[in-house]
C-alpha cells in the first residue's frame, strides 16, 4: 500500500507545483516548444542533445519571436502510446505550438493524426522516413503542418545506385533493417539498381537485436554478389558485416548514411572497409555548414557523425526561424506558413549558428525572406513537407570519415530524373 | 484550463481502452487461470481488423472495404476471436508456463507477420487512411474527443457489467472451479477443455474490442503498436490492480497508465536540465520499481479477488464461504 501512497503524494506535489511558475515571470517571457524523442534509446539521446543545442544558440541570439525558448523534452520509449500521450500533454498542458519529433515513423504518424493535426500544431521531425507521410499529405490529411528534414529515402537510394554503376558492379545483394525505413529503402534501391543495370541477387531483411545474423548473411552470400548494399543501423550492421566478412563475403560494400558512424568503423575494423563507400545527404558548400560542424565540435567535442544529428539541428533551427517569422503568439498554421519564408531559395542566405539567427531576425523584421543553410544543406521543403538535398559519397579513413564525391542539389535532381 | 480538461479526456480515453483490454485478460487469467502471454496479438488483431475493414482504399495492401464503423469494430473483434479459437484449439492443452510461452510465440509471430506481409497490412509502414467515425460531422477538436471518450466509457461499463454477470453466473463458478482444480471439475461431469476454450475466446474478443477502439482513436496502427511491451503493460495493470477482480482490473489500468504518463511528465518538468536527457531511462527504473514493490508487498493486488458464493443457501457450510 505504501508505494501507492507515495505515488499519490508525488502526483499531488506535481499538481501543486504546476501552479507556481506563472507568478515568477514578469519581465522576460518564455515560449515553450515540445520535443518528443526516444531519449531512453542510445541513439535517441544525441538527437535530443543536438536539438537542445540549437535552442541554446537561438536563445543566445535573444530567442525567437521576442521570447526565450524553452524546449520541453519527453521520452517516447519508441512506444506509440507513450509518444502520443507525451505529445498530447505537451500540446494541452504546456501549450506548445511547435512539436519536434518523433524519430520512428510508427510514433510520428499517430501523433500527427491524433494530436498535432487536430490541435493545429506544427510537427517537425528530424528522422521519420516512411513514404506513408508523403501519401498522407497528398491525401490532404496533414493540413500542411507536417515537415521533416530527413531527405526522403529517394536521394540516398539514387546515389547508391550511381555508386554501384560508377564502380562497375554487375550484381549486388541488399540487406536492410526490417522496419518502415528499411523496407522503403529496399524497395527503392531495387528499382534504382535495376534502372542503372545492376542486378539485385538477394534482398534480405534483418531484424533488430538478434545474437547472430548468420542465417541472413548466408542467404545473401549464397547469391554470390559482387557487392553488398547495407541499409542497417550500427548495432546490427556491425554484427552482420563481421559475419559477412568472416564468411568470405566481398568487401565491396555500399552503406546507407545510418552506418556513417565511428562506432561502426571501429567495431568492424578499418582494414575490412577499404573498398567500402557510403552515401549521405550532404552539407552545402557554404560557410554555414562549416560553422555548424565547428560549433558542434566545440560543444560536444566530437564530429556530428551519428544518424540524424544534422537533421535534428536543422529541424529545430528551421522551426524556430519560422516561429520568429510568424511573430508573437502565432498559431500552428501561421508557423507552418512561415516556413516558406525562411527556406526561400531567393532569400538572403543565413548560416546555422547564433550569428545566422540574429541576421535572419534583422532580415525578417524588415519584411524580407531568408534561405537557411544548415547542417543538411539548403533545406527546401516541397508541398508535402519533404526535402531533397545535395548528396555526398564518403569512405572510412584513419581520421574518421572522409568525402569522396559531392553532388549538388541540381546534380542529384538531374540524376534522379534520369532514373525515371 | 481547457488544456488540462482536453488532456485529461485524452488520457482517460487511452486508460479506458487499456482497461477494457485488462478486463479481457482478467477473464482469462483472473477467472480461468489461463496464462495468456500473447495479449498483444489479439489486441492487434482487433486493431488491424477494424482499420482494414473500415478504412479507405490504400494502394499496395488489403483494405478499403469502407464498412460502416460498428460493423468494422465487430469485424475486428471477430478477427481476434477467430484467431483465439484457432490458437486455443492448438495450445489450450498446455498448462501454465507452457501456455504462456506458446501464446507469447503467437504474439511474436503476429507482429512479424504484420511487419513483413506488406500485401496484407502495409508492412512496417502500418495501416493508415482510416476515417474516424462521424469526424466529418463533429470536426476533430475537443468536442470529438469528449464524445469519443463517452462512447469508450460506455463500452467499458458495458464490458464490466457483462463480465460481472458472467463471473457471478454458474458459468463463472465453473471457470473458477477449473482454475482451482481441473480434475475435480471434470469428475463432476464438466468439460474443462471446452470451457477453457470458451473463456479464452471470450477474453480475446474483449481484447480485440480494446484493440479496435485503440486503432480508431489513433486512426493508425503499425507493427510498433503490437510489440511485446504492450503485453507486459497490460499484465502489470492486472497484477497491480488485482487479478480476479474486475474493479481491480479497471483500477490497475488507470493507475499504471497514470503512473506511466505522470512520471514522464513530472520528470520532464522537475528534473534538472542536465538530467533531462536521462529521464527516459529514469522512468523505466521507477515503473519497474513500482511493479517489483507491488509483487513483494502486495502480490494479490490493490483490490484482491473477493471469493463470493453465487447461490446463497441456508446451510452453515455455504455461509462459511463468504
Amino acid at each position: 500500500m505504501s508505494i501507492t501512497k507515495y505515488l499519490w503524494v508525488a502526483i499531488g506535489l506535481a499538481v501543486s507545483a504546476t501552479a507556481l511558475p506563472g507568478t515568477a515571470e514578469a519581465q522576460d517571457c518564455t515560449t515553450k516548444i515540445g520535443a518528443v524523442l526516444p531519449t531512453s534509446v542510445d541513439w535517441g539521446r544525441p538527437i535530443a542533445e543536438t536539438a537542445q543545442f540549437a535552442v541554446d544558440q537561438v536563445n543566445a541570439a535573444g530567442g525567437a519571436a521576442g521570447c526565450q525558448i524553452e524546449m520541453v523534452l519527453r521520452d517516447t520509449q519508441v512506444d506509440p502510446k507513450v509518444g502520443v500521450d507525451a505529445a498530447k500533454a505537451l500540446v494541452d498542458l504546456e501549450g506548445v505550438k511547435l512539436l519536434l519529433g518523433a524519430v520512428s515513423s510508427g510514433v510520428s504518424m499517430p501523433i500527427l493524426t491524433s494530436v498535432t493535426v487536430p490541435g493545429d500544431v506544427v510537427q517537425m521531425s528530424c528522422c521519420s522516413s516512411s513514404t506513408a507521410f508523403t501519401k498522407l499529405s497528398e491525401d490532404g490529411k496533414t493540413n500542411g503542418l507536417w515537415f521533416r528534414t530527413f531527405a526522403t529515402t529517394g536521394v540516398q537510394s539514387a546515389v547508391a545506385a550511381k555508386v554501384a554503376a560508377d564502380k562497375g558492379y554487375k550484381t549486388v545483394a541488399v540487406m536492410y533493417k526490417n522496419d518502415d525505413w528499411g523496407q522503403d529503402m529496399a524497395r527503392l534501391i531495387a528499382a534504382d539498381f535495376a534502372a542503372v543495370g545492376v542486378e539485385v541477387t538477394a534482398s534480405v531483411a534483418v531484424n533488430d537485436g538478434q545474437p547472430s545474423y548468420r542465417a541472413e548473411v548466408t542467404e545473401a552470400l549464397a547469391s554470390q554478389p559482387e557487392s553488398l548494399y547495407l541499409a542497417l543501423y550500427p548495432a546490427e550492421g556491425t554484427a552482420a558485416v563481421r559475419e559477412w566478412i568472416s564468411l568470405g563475403g566481398t568487401q565491396n560494400m555500399i552503406l546507407a548514411n545510418s552506418l556513417k558512424s565511428d562506432e561502426f568503423r571501429d567495431n568492424v575494423g578499418l582494414q575490412y572497409l577499404g573498398a567500402t563507400l557510403g552515401t549521405d545527404t550532404a552539407s552545402p558548400r557554404s560557410e554555414s555548414a562549416d560553422a555548424f560542424r565547428a560549433a558542434y565540435v566545440e560543444r560536444f567535442e566530437s564530429e556530428p557523425n551519428g544518424p540524424g544529428l544534422a537533421n535534428s539541428y536543422d529541424a529545430t533551427m528551421i522551426a524556430l526561424l519560422a516561429m520568429e517569422a510568424a511573430g508573437k503568439d502565432a498559431s500552428g498554421s501561421d508557423i507552418a506558413a512561415a516556413i516558406a519564408k525562411v527556406t526561400d531559395p531567393n532569400g538572403t542566405p543565413v548560416s546555422a549558428d547564433t550569428a545566422g539567427f540574429s541576421a535572419a531576425k534583422d532580415v525578417l523584421s524588415g519584411g524580407g525572406t531568408v534561405m537557411y543553410q544548415g547542417g543538411t544543406g539548403n533545406v527546401r521543403f516541397d508541398k508535402n513537407g519533404d526535402v531533397s538535398a545535395p548528396a555526398v559519397v564518403w569512405a572510412f579513413s584513419e581520421g574518421g570519415i572522409e568525402e569522396v564525391e559531392y553532388m549538388s542539389l541540381n546534380d542529384v535532381d538531374a540524376f534522379i530524373t534520369s532514373l525515371k | 484550463m481547457i488544456g488540462v480538461m482536453s488532456y485529461l479526456v485524452f488520457f482517460a480515453t487511452t486508460a479506458s481502452i487499456l482497461a477494457i483490454a485488462v478486463l479481457g485478460l482478467n477473464l482469462q487469467w483472473g477467472n480461468t487461470g489461463l496464462f495468456n502471454g500473447g495479449v498483444v496479438a489479439f489486441f492487434g488483431a482487433g486493431a488491424y481488423g477494424t482499420l482494414i475493414l473500415g478504412g479507405t482504399s490504400q494502394e499496395g495492401h488489403l483494405g478499403g472495404f469502407g464498412v460502416i464503423y460498428p460493423l468494422a469494430l465487430l469485424g475486428g473483434m471477430a478477427a481476434a476471436g477467430l484467431m483465439a479459437w484457432i490458437v486455443g484449439l492448438l495450445t489450450l492443452r498446455l498448462r501454465h508456463d507452457y501456455l504462456a510461452i506458446a501464446t507469447f510465440g503467437v504474439a511474436v509471430a503476429f507482429e512479424n507477420l504484420m511487419r513483413n506481409a506488406e500485401w496484407l497490412a502495409g508492412g512496417a509502414k502500418g495501416v493508415r487512411g482510416f476515417e474516424r467515425p462521424l469526424r466529418a460531422a463533429l470536426g476533430d477538436g475537443f468536442l470529438y474527443n469528449i464524445l469519443f471518450f463517452l462512447v469508450v466509457l460506455a463500452i467499458l461499463i458495458a464490458t464490466y457489467l457483462f463480465l460481472e454477470r458472467l463471473v457471478a453466473s454458474p458459468f463463472g463458478r465453473l471457470l473458477r472451479a477449473i482454475r482451482e482444480d481441473e480434475e475435480a471439475a471434470q469428475s463432476l461431469g464438466k468439460s474443462p477443455a471446452k470451457v477453457r476454450l470458451t473463456a479464452f475466446v471470450t477474453g480475446s474478443v474483449i481484447l480485440g474490442l480494446a484493440g479496435g477502439l485503440y486503432g480508431t482513436f489513433y486512426a493508425f496502427v503499425s507493427p510498433q503498436d503490437v510489440l511485446p511491451t504492450l503485453t507486459f503493460q497490460i499484465w502489470a495493470m492486472l497484477i497491480v490492480g488485482g487479478a480476479g477482480n474486475n474493479r481491480g482490473a479497471i483500477f490497475g489500468a488507470f493507475l499504471i497508465w497514470g503512473a506511466w504518463t505522470a512520471s514522464g511528465w513530472a520528470l520532464s518538468r522537475f528534473a534538472p536540465i542536465e538530467a533531462q536527457l536521462y529521464t527516459g531511462s529514469v522512468q523505466f527504473v521507477l515503473i519497474g520499481s513500482v511493479i517489483v514493490g507491488m509483487l513483494m508487498w502486495r502480490p494479490e493486488g490493490l483490490l484482491p479477488e473477493r471469493l463470493v458464493v453465487s447461490q446463497r443457501g441456508s446451510t452453515p457450510s455455504n455461509k462459511q464461504g463468504e
